[in-house]
């Protein structure tokens, strides 16, 4: 799976974190307050104009602090009521039917069913909960103000504050309930679609000989079920291993003989398809085909950025440097796992595969192992043990064999070293490609770790429809809110949009802000080309910037829920990390609360009865 | 509460004012702040403990308006509305007021018991409270029988009755009903000003605005008159009907010539067994008389300037 960045502890992430949250807030809550006493001081003149802020804020904050839970949850049961009496549950019927889709439509024969079945169904119930609950946090005030059924609550002892929380709280329940069900009905289907057993007949498998003409093993193929079939080496003792096909692997054993003479077999259940890693993942460097270490490998222009690329046959390496590796950690030697991509600038032998070799060094006395092959080949994941005792290059050319963690690690820390062996070919690697197994956690709780992610968004989906309902009619509400998270989708782009406008630096985002592209569009020409400094282009890029700073505010401070999605994990087969976990729930509090008080704010300024 | 004394002996106690208007004023304004209709006169009134406070005014007068800036519920243009000495946007006062809304807002996918569960949960009532009060709510206003029909099914007069139960869910000191017998049949009617009554018995402050004069008649100590958002009449009711400067005669038995000789005595000098005294107009008359004087005379105070002497007594 793609990490563009890496995950930090939660530790370290929360305290800038929250500052920075802090300052966005302090910002907005200045640059309301700003306006609102623009438009006051409009009417009242600027004194009476900032009196009228002033108390405003003082009554806000001090309705927020009057929150009462009790009333907070009966506002909390109307709302899920109110859902309940909309029939929110035929939601479930249409999830119901999607997974009936999903059964007929997906192809359980595809390269990796995992990825497939988790990353539609997954994808299915975070869009069906986020919607429900936008729409149903959506309508529900403005059709509360519009039947005035409102000033009734309102004249009762409620505060306003009780009144947002009591609707986020009841729609964010409505949705937890929703999508437990969802998630494990979408659980069980994605369980049950990919879990799968082989026939092994004997006829299909075939002794195999060794080169005095003993038998030293069997070689057969299973059978073809649901439009899949490996071909399994079994060894001289009966157990073997079906290799990996489509994602995963069985144990194939033999358990017994027919009365005929016939050996019989069993093939287990799928190995490596329902499963959750756990990486310990290292720091990547690279040095270049002269063996100079460099800060980038090379980009073959083919792909983004995201993997470097190194030259075969040549001193290129890309070097990972783990730490915290101990024998009590990995008491069998490193379970070293690896996704390296190729780049062939000739053609060869496509089936071949290209090679390489894997080195282990010792970071300070540069000690280094022997050199283990390996044969890297598209879309999949090759593993590799690398033993306790393993055999070291000495300096006169000799092997010694020596420990694995007592010489060849340092202080916990060890060096992998990645070279292509093939002159002209190139293999890419990114950081997360290299990853040592330190671990596997189940996945069901995977599973229900990215539901947590999806409830995330949830809970951001209905702050956001509430706090919009507060001041917008239903339908405008929603609309602003939806157009809220589009822009949040783009909100990296729109960063780095702005940075290349105000840097000058195209090679960030060509084409320009939002005038130039037009302009590009109009006379057909093209993003790469650099457009002629007229005075007409400086206005226009100088525009464009005045247009983009406030799309480069809001695109700070608005969520984006796409970067809380959490199913590339799950449909990766690696477990979610909980700091990423910890991380993203933060972030959901933060934008609920500062919904809520957004909210709070907006909905009092209202007259709710004219 | 222990008003009971001092309603047989009215004082003017700060603490006996359970209302207050000072200079209380409403502009409607539209989403740019332009005003659009000014709703309510800078007004001036008080509405004492124990008291049934009606405002009578004819459609559009302002009467819904006074009442939604004494819940709050909307933001006065100047001036100030005090409910129990506090600002009528502080919330904590509706722990102690009922409001019946002009028609009842309520909730229409809850039914009758549910309605009644979830504002008092809004008042905090704990469980057992909220049940025995619930039942006898709905059984006051006679609807035992439909207490688990959605609202949404609930005819006009149905769902006032459980917009009236709503509303006395907190056992209120002072009760806001806005046209509280509009929607009743007659036996409604009848319940509910019995109701009313039985409230102002009970010691609570009742304020209440209609255009049924006959309503307001027959249950209101005081009412003050709007007409287009202007205060026209202030008063006790039976201050506001005796007609001053006429007096009435009234005898049994009187022959024809006997009426022309007591008619020729009263002429001279009084003599007893003559009933002589201020008779009442309907407030029909008096209601007719406001609307049709405003009319003629626009932007005028009070017709009958001596009712408010008559008032400070
Ligand atoms: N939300 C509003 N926006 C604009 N004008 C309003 C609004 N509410 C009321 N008004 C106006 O204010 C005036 C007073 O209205 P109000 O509802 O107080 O009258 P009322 O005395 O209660 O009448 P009715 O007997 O018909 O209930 C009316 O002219 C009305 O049109
Ligand atoms: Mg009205």
């Amino acid at each position: 799976m793609v990490l563009e960045q890496e995950i930090p502890r939660f530790a370290s992430w929360i305290g800038p974190a929250v500052l920075q949250y802090l300052t966005a807030a302090a910002v907005a809550t200045v640059v309301a307050a700003m306006l609102t006493w623009l438009a006051q001081a409009i009417g009242n003149g600027p004194l009476a104009g900032g009196d009228r802020v002033y108390r405003g804020v003082l009554a806000g904050l001090a309705d927020i602090l009057a929150t009462s839970p009790r009333r907070v949850w009966a506002l909390a049961r109307l709302a899920i009521q109110e859902s309940l009496r909309r029939n929110v549950l035929v939601v479930l019927a249409m999830f119901a039917l999607i997974l009936l889709f999903a059964g007929w439509f997906l192809d359980p024969a595809s390269v990796d069913p995992r990825r497939l079945y988790v990353g539609f169904i997954l994808a299915a119930t975070n869009l069906l909960v986020c919607l429900v609950t936008l729409v149903l946090a959506v309508f529900s005030l403005p059709a509360d103000i519009k039947s005035r059924a409102i000033q009734t609550v309102t004249t009762k002892p409620v505060h306003t504050g009780e009144i947002v929380l009591g609707r986020i709280l009841g729609f964010a329940t409505v949705g937890t309930c929703l999508l437990a069900i969802m998630g494990l009905a979408g659980w069980a289907f994605v369980v049950r679609s990919v879990s799968h057993g082989h026939v092994l007949e004997a006829a299909d498998v075939f002794d195999v000989t060794n080169g005095e003409g003993a038998v030293s093993g069997a070689e057969g193929r299973t059978s073809l079920d649901r439009g899949r079939r490996h071909r399994v080496e079994l060894d001289g003792r009966g157990g073997g291993v079906a290799e990996t096909a489509h994602g995963h692997r069985h144990r194939g054993t033999v358990t017994g003989t027919t009365a005929a003479g016939e050996r019989t077999y069993a093939v287990g259940a799928p190995l490596g398809l329902l499963e959750a890693r756990r990486p310990l993942r290292g720091k990547l460097r690279f040095l270049d085909r002269e063996g100079r270490p460099s800060i980038k490998g090379i980009s073959v222009g083919a792909e983004w950025s995201y993997r470097q690329y190194i030259e075969g046959g040549s001193a290129a390496a890309a070097i990972w440097t783990f730490e915290g590796v101990s024998p009590e950690r990995f008491p069998e030697g490193l379970p070293l796992e690896m996704i390296v991509r190729v780049f062939r600038t000739y053609q060869g032998n496509i089936e071949d595969g290209i090679h390489g070799t894997i080195q282990v060094r010792n970071p300070t006395s540069s000690l280094r192992s022997e050199s283990l092959p390996i044969v890297a080949r598209e879309h999949s994941i090759d593993s590799l043990l690398i033993p306790r005792r393993i055999n070291t290059v000495m300096a006169d050319g000799s092997l010694r064999e020596v420990d694995l963690f007592a010489d060849l690690a340092s202080d916990g820390r060890i060096e992998v070293w990645l070279q292509c062996l093939e002159p002209a070919q190139y293999y890419g690697v990114a950081q997360a490609d290299f990853y040592l197994r330190a671990g596997d956690g189940s996945f069901a709780v995977n599973y229900a770790k990215s539901c947590l992610g999806i409830w995330y968004s949830m809970l951001i989906c209905t702050a956001l429809g509430v706090m919009f309902s507060t001041f917008l009619s239903g339908p405008v509400a929603l609309v602003a809110a939806i157009a809220t998270l589009l822009v949040g989708q783009f909100r990296d782009f729109i960063a780095r949009l702005f940075t290349s406008q105000v840097t000058g630096d195209s090679s960030i985002v060509p084409g320009g802000g939002p005038i130039e592209s037009l302009y590009r569009i109009v006379t057909q020409t093209s993003i790469t080309l650099e457009l002629d400094p007229t005075p007409a282009v400086q206005v226009m890029k100088v525009l464009d910037t005045v247009l983009l700073a406030p799309m480069r505010l809001a695109a700070s401070i608005f969520p984006s829920l796409a970067s809380l999605g959490t199913s590339d994990f799950v449909a990766g087969g690696f477990d979610i990390p909980g700091d990423l976990l910890a991380a993203h729930g933060a972030e959901a509090a933060g934008y609920a609360l500062a919904c809520f008080i957004a909210g709070v704010f907006c909905l009092k300024a209202r007259e709710l009865a004219s | 509460m222990t008003q009971a004394t001092n309603r047989s002996a009215p004082r003017r106690d700060a603490s006996d004012v359970v209302v207050e208007t000072r200079n209380l004023s409403k502009v409607y304004r539209d989403f740019w702040g332009r005003s659009k209709k000014t709703a309510l006169k800078p007004l001036d009134l008080d509405v004492r403990r124990g008291e049934i406070f009606g405002l009578l005014g004819p459609n559009g007068a302002g009467k819904t308006t006074t009442l939604k800036l004494l819940l709050g519920l909307i933001f006065p243009t100047s001036g100030e509305a005090l409910v129990f000495g506090r600002a009528a946007t502080d919330v904590s006062k509706n722990e102690r007021i009922g409001y019946l809304p002009e028609e009842s807002y309520l909730y229409k996918f809850l039914d009758a018991e549910e309605t009644l569960d979830f504002y008092g949960r809004l008042f905090g009532l704990d469980p057992e409270e909220r049940r025995q009060r619930a039942a006898t709510l709905i059984e006051m206003v006679g609807l035992t029988r439909d207490r688990k029909r959605q609202l949404r099914e609930y005819s006009k007069g149905m769902t006032r009755r459980i917009g009236v139960a709503q509303a006395l869910i907190n056992d209120p000191e002072l009760v806001i009903l806005d046209e509280p017998t509009s929607g009743l049949d007659p036996i409604g009617t009848r319940e509910m000003k019995d109701l009313i009554i039985d409230l102002k018995a009970r010691g609570k402050t009742v304020i209440m605005c209609s255009h049924l004069l006959a309503d307001v008649e027959d249950v209101c100590d005081r009412i003050a008159v709007l007409h287009q958002g202007e205060l026209k009449e202030l008063g006790r009711v039976e201050d506001l009907l005796r007609v001053t400067g006429v007096t009435q005669i009234r005898a049994t038995g009187l022959s024809p010539a006997a009426a022309a000789e007591v008619k020729a005595v009263l002429q001279r000098h009084g003599a007893g067994d003559i009933d002589i005294g201020n008779p009442r107009t309907t407030l029909e008359d008096l209601f007719l008389e406001v609307v049709r004087d405003t009319e003629a005379r626009p932007g005028r105070r009070a017709r009958r300037t001596e009712t408010a002497a008559q008032r400070a007594e």
